[in-house]
């Protein structure tokens, strides 16, 4: 299982514009996406923007993404890379 | 089937019309927006459900069904902090279709220089399944769109 660490970076956290994108990015992964918040919580669906909203990360909250297969390395990275932008 | 309603009065103009492409472009999910009447007002829960988000910019109403139906008051207005709004619900509470959610002033936001157009999209939805999307004028409460 693949995995990323990255602390959420936008002032308004993973919501609106940074959670829009993240979903869209995810959702053009063929495999699941999970997004949980480090040290805590049950994971969510990386492809739901419902979900990630209701997961609630705020700026400086750090997120675990999970993802495997083939692919999962990039998608990870590209997820990381959205989440980790001020 | 489920049948949202217009969250606040104005003229239902598309989500084309917004000016942030979040929401322009459908990122966020299929809808509509409203231009909402210059005034104070009372934002409605668009359906029946849990307030799963409650900021005093916008927020999420959950029906029972799973369906998430987020209703945003105003474009960037997420930097205003909440100033101008008052939250007349909680997180969490139960609210009926058309049940007050947040009392506010479009006109002040405009004063403000931003764009008071309220998006009202369903969440985690595919384009086609939106249809009847109301065009014009709507009062709070008037039902809005459909969502197979």
């Amino acid at each position: 299982m693949g995995e990323r660490k990255a602390t959420v970076a936008a002032e308004v956290g993973l919501h609106a514009r940074p959670a829009a994108t993240f979903v869209q990015t995810a959702m053009t992964a063929p495999m699941e996406i999970s997004v949980a918040k480090l040290g805590g919580g049950d994971p969510v669906n990386g492809k739901s923007i419902l979900q990630i909203m209701a997961l609630d990360v705020r700026q400086g909250e750090t997120i675990v993404i999970k993802a495997e297969g083939e692919g999962s390395d990039e998608i990870l990275e590209q997820l990381a890379s959205i989440a980790t932008t001020p | 089937m489920t049948t949202v309603l217009a969250p606040v009065e104005g003229v239902a103009v598309g989500l084309a019309a917004v000016p942030d492409p979040v929401f322009s472009a459908g990122m966020v999910g299929p809808g509509t927006a409203i231009d909402p009447v210059r005034g104070p007002l009372t934002a409605v829960a668009p359906i029946a459900g849990k307030i799963m988000k409650l900021h005093p910019h916008a927020y999420v109403i959950v029906g029972d069904d799973g369906k998430g139906v987020l209703v945003h008051l105003g474009i960037d207005t997420v930097q205003l902090k909440g100033k101008g709004f008052e939250l007349l619900a909680a997180e969490g509470d139960r609210v009926g279709a058309g049940q007050p959610v947040v009392a506010w002033d479009p006109a002040a936001i405009e004063t403000g220089g931003r764009s008071p157009v309220c998006p009202v999209v369903a969440l985690d939805a595919v384009a086609g399944a939106v249809t009847g999307v109301a065009l014009g004028t709507v009062h709070a409460g008037d039902e809005l769109f459909h969502w197979a």
